[in-house]
């Protein structure tokens, strides 16, 4: 009986502890992660465990975009796009230097993840280069800049870009300093007479991401900011802000900030494609144009005060945030009046063509957060956070009656843009906030001159905003994307038997030399820890092209190719073929070898080539040793048995 | 002499039914893993399989080969096993034997494929040593590292330079010996039954 009453117990108990462990798990699920303790607690990231986002910083002109873990805060890796970066070889292989087409700087400002339902699908990374006038898509199934669109014509510094529209049907790009459009000597003195602005709307395919060009719009010369898309209610418009409505050419700290009101561009962008359809466009320059005169209903400007910088549309996409930089208010717009007054025509005149409507009409609320008002971000929960770049701080705000001021905390020094997590998404996840100070000065160790940029996390889950932690970014983020981890999906190795890239060889058995006249293709095995073949013969002057296969399918087991007193380096990753050029420009020997660090015998990971005087014959074909490649094609045996 | 000749009673010949059902859909559906080994290293933290089924090996086969050729190890491929050519068709054929056993109804066709089974069980435990055996004592000796002469383990838990290698019967052969543990089973029960009538 007794007996019998323990095991009764016994059996209830195991229930519940269960019930107690579940409780755990939920609870654990529904507070976020970190949200009591402190600050270091909130940012300590176990060792072997992971970070909650992604932060993508642009790496302005560095040209890079940096990858960070937050709340950790640590560097992850950074992702080269318009600049090249010999330690993995981009643009220096040929798929890559093709990509940058021979430029090598860009300065890249507003990354912008791809979108679905107006949430981050996970899927690309676009990023502006603002002076090249260049689109790059980065895939973040590997983390490679995949696409350079551009330099995109009649665009003249694309900083209005990219900013996606909600599900990636267009990325922008509109151009700050204004030109002859098409660009043509003119007197800079004829500028409001001859100088145009452009917006441009680069069509993004659903499926593969590629890049094509959708439209232009020719837009009064004035200096076309900043861009957010439209959701929700705004579905279907790109707000563009701009400066300069003075259409002044010099001295435009002075001259450009004479005027009360400048403008934000309301543009409809699925009109703007109706009308290229329907052959309204005149080609300028190699793209499709459309002038506002000629397409009624295409653009709509409002009166924005003070040279406004960001234009942020709140997550219900009723609401158009606009910040003066020379005034201490936001400016919050309603798109249901917007509508209204673009429905009843009520215009107040019109630039170039294009009606604008009244300011009254259409402002909804004028928030008073401080001095230097940049750019406004989203929690979610009903609050915006502006950065405050004269004041060097962070207002938060209530959207809506009485758009009042809840907190301000201190940032170091002087932000620029600030980014919530997932806060230009109809969702934003309301944890965190980054910080972008344009000035670190002395927050870190003194390491010269040339500080390096300040970051800073702030918590934003609590009423009270909380600063947790600085870190030091290298030159210079503008913008952050930040998504949460479990989006992505990123692979760990380039299926082999999906590569099926021309220069590909899989096997030991088909590493070669060819020879056809001065051009040499050498078909190369890497693995663990050589390369076949690993003596090549070539003739001064030789062209030679390297197409190195990396066999491997482990995580982690990159090989590099670099060939000494040359600028030929590159790194290839498991399952992965890359080709480089390299110019036997002197005879000799020549060796090459791994250079990035692969196992136990990397150091002995090498090979010579022999370059021979002008003139030696050598074999139009050079297969290595047989012995070796029968070690090697035991090795490498199957690979269609991997994985 | 009699036993022999005699018939199963109708549960113990259900038994013979049952271990011919196990046996027969190896050869058309050789799904199931009979033996694997693990094997860890400080940076393989998520550990390295080999997946031995009927009929083939996989798993990180590559990876491995390309680890084993540092110490001069053979490398492994499913070419290289006559056994997996066979041992499908084996074991299905042992299956139509127990088959024929239980329709025929003969204790002495039955008795003969189980022992016949079991013979072949047996050769092929041995056979598996030898191949570890074989892979660890014919080291290339122009590995780059050379190891002690060493044999993976058939069973159980083995260091073997930086990796710890795990090896272990898989759901496959835990099937197989429920099969064959059928045949003496059957055999006990009648045994059981006779004792009782007996009383």
């Amino acid at each position: 009986m007794n007996h019998s009453s323990e095991r009764r117990g016994s059996r209830i108990a195991a229930p519940g502890i269960a019930a107690l462990a579940l409780a755990a798990a939920l609870t654990g699920c529904a507070a976020p992660r970190g949200a009591t303790g402190s600050a270091a607690e909130k940012v300590y990231v176990k060792p072997g465990t992971y970070d909650a986002y992604y932060a993508f910083l642009s790496g302005g002109h560095s040209g890079q975009v940096y990858v960070y873990g937050i709340p950790s805060c640590r560097h992850i890796t950074t992702i080269p796009v318009f600049t090249p970066e010999p330690a993995v070889g981009y643009g220096v292989d040929e798929e890559t230097k093709a990509q940058l087409g021979g430029r090598t700087w860009g300065d890249a400002h507003h990354p912008g993840l791809s979108e679905t339902d107006g949430d981050y699908d996970g899927r690309w990374l676009f990023i502006n280069d603002m002076p090249g006038a260049r689109i790059a898509r980065i895939d973040l199934r590997d983390f490679k800049t995949r696409e350079i669109f551009g330099p995109i014509p009649n665009v003249s510094a694309a900083h209005a870009c990219p900013f996606p529209t909600p599900n990636t049907e267009y990325v922008f790009a509109a151009s700050r300093f204004s030109t002859p459009v098409p660009n043509r000597p003119e007197k800079i003195a004829d500028y409001a007479k001859q100088f145009r602005g452009v917006v441009a709307g680069v069509k993004v395919d659903p499926k593969s991401g590629h890049m094509s060009l959708g439209f232009e719009i020719l837009m009064p010369p004035f200096d076309w900011d900043l861009a957010d898309a439209g959701k929700g209610p705004s579905h279907g418009w790109e707000f563009f802000t701009c400066y300069n409505s003075e259409q002044a050419y010099d001295s435009l700290e002075v001259k450009a900030s004479q005027n009360e009101m400048d403008f934000i561009a309301a543009v409809d962008w699925r009109a703007a494609q109706a009308a290229v359809d329907a052959g309204k466009a005149k080609t300028v320059g190699g793209a499709p144009m459309l002038d506002p005169r000629d397409v009624p209903g295409l653009v709509y400007l409002f009166p924005v005060p003070k040279s406004p910088h960001g234009v942020d549309v709140d997550p219900s996409g009723e609401y158009v945030c606009a910040s003066g930089k020379l005034q201490a208010e936001v400016s919050v717009f309603s798109v249901k009046k917007i509508l209204a007054a673009i429905a009843a025509k009520r215009f107040d005149g019109e630039r170039m063509g294009i009606p604008v409507l009244k300011y009254e009409d259409v402002i909804e609320a004028k928030v008073p957060v401080g001095l230097g008002p940049l750019h406004t971000q989203f929690d979610g929960k009903g609050n915006a956070y502006t950065s405050l770049f004269l004041d060097s701080q962070i207002a938060k705000w209530k959207i809506g009656p009485p758009w009042n001021v809840e907190d301000k905390i201190d940032v170091y020094y002087s932000i620029g843009h600030l980014m919530a997590s997932e806060g230009d998404t109809r969702h934003p996840t309301g944890e965190y906030v980054v910080a972008l100070d344009k000035l670190s000065k002395d927050r870190y160790i003194n390491v010269g001159p040339t500080k390096p940029e300040g970051a800073q996390l702030i918590d934003i889950r609590g009423t009270k905003m909380e600063l947790l932690y600085d870190f030091p970014t290298y030159l210079e983020p503008h913008y952050v994307q930040m998504i949460r981890a479990e989006k992505l999906k990123p692979i760990d190795v380039y299926p082999l038997a999906e590569n099926n890239r021309p220069g590909a060889v899989k096997r030991a058995e088909d590493a070669r030399v060819e020879r056809k006249g001065a051009r040499v293709d050498v078909y190369m095995v890497a693995v663990r820890s050589h390369f076949t073949p690993d003596v090549i013969r070539v003739v001064e002057g030789d062209d030679v092209y390297f197409h190195v296969t990396n066999v491997e399918q482990d995580s982690d087991i990159a090989h590099g190719f670099g060939v000494l007193w040359s600028s030929n380096n590159m790194q290839i990753e498991p399952g992965e073929t890359k080709t480089m050029h390299w110019k036997a420009d002197r005879a000799g020997v020549v060796p090459f070898y791994c250079s990035n660090f692969c196992s136990a015998l990397h150091q002995e990971m090498q090979g010579y080539l022999e370059v021979h005087p002008r003139g030696t014959p050598v074999a139009a074909m050079q297969r290595p040793d047989p012995r070796k490649v029968a070690e090697v094609a035991a090795l490498m045996a199957h690979p269609g048995d991997v994985r | 002499m009699h036993y022999l000749i005699d018939r199963f009673a109708p549960a113990e010949r259900r038994l013979i039914w049952i271990a011919a059902l196990v046996l027969i859909p190896v050869f058309f559906f050789p799904v199931l893993p009979i033996w694997a080994m693990k094997l860890w290293a400080p940076q393989y933290r998520e550990g390295l399989t080999l997946t031995i089924c009927t009929n083939t090996i996989k798993g990180d086969l590559q990876s491995i080969n390309t680890l084993n050729h540092y110490v001069g190890m053979k490398h492994i491929t499913a070419d290289d096993f006559r056994e997996f050519r066979f041992m499908p068709q084996a074991l299905t054929l042992f299956g139509f034997l127990a088959l024929l056993g239980a329709l025929v109804n003969r204790r002495w066709l039955a008795i003969l494929g189980w022992l016949a089974f079991t013979g072949f069980a047996g050769f092929m435990f041995l056979d598996y040593a030898r191949w570890l055996y074989d892979y660890g004592h014919n080291l290339d000796p122009r590995a780059p590292i050379k190891l002690a002469l060493f044999t993976p383990p058939l069973i159980g838990w083995k260091q073997m330079a930086n990796f710890k290698v795990l090896s272990v019967p898989m759901p496959g052969t835990l099937l197989l010996g429920v099969a064959w543990l059928l045949g003496p089973l059957a055999i006990v029960l009648e045994m059981r039954d006779a004792k009782r009538a007996a009383r």
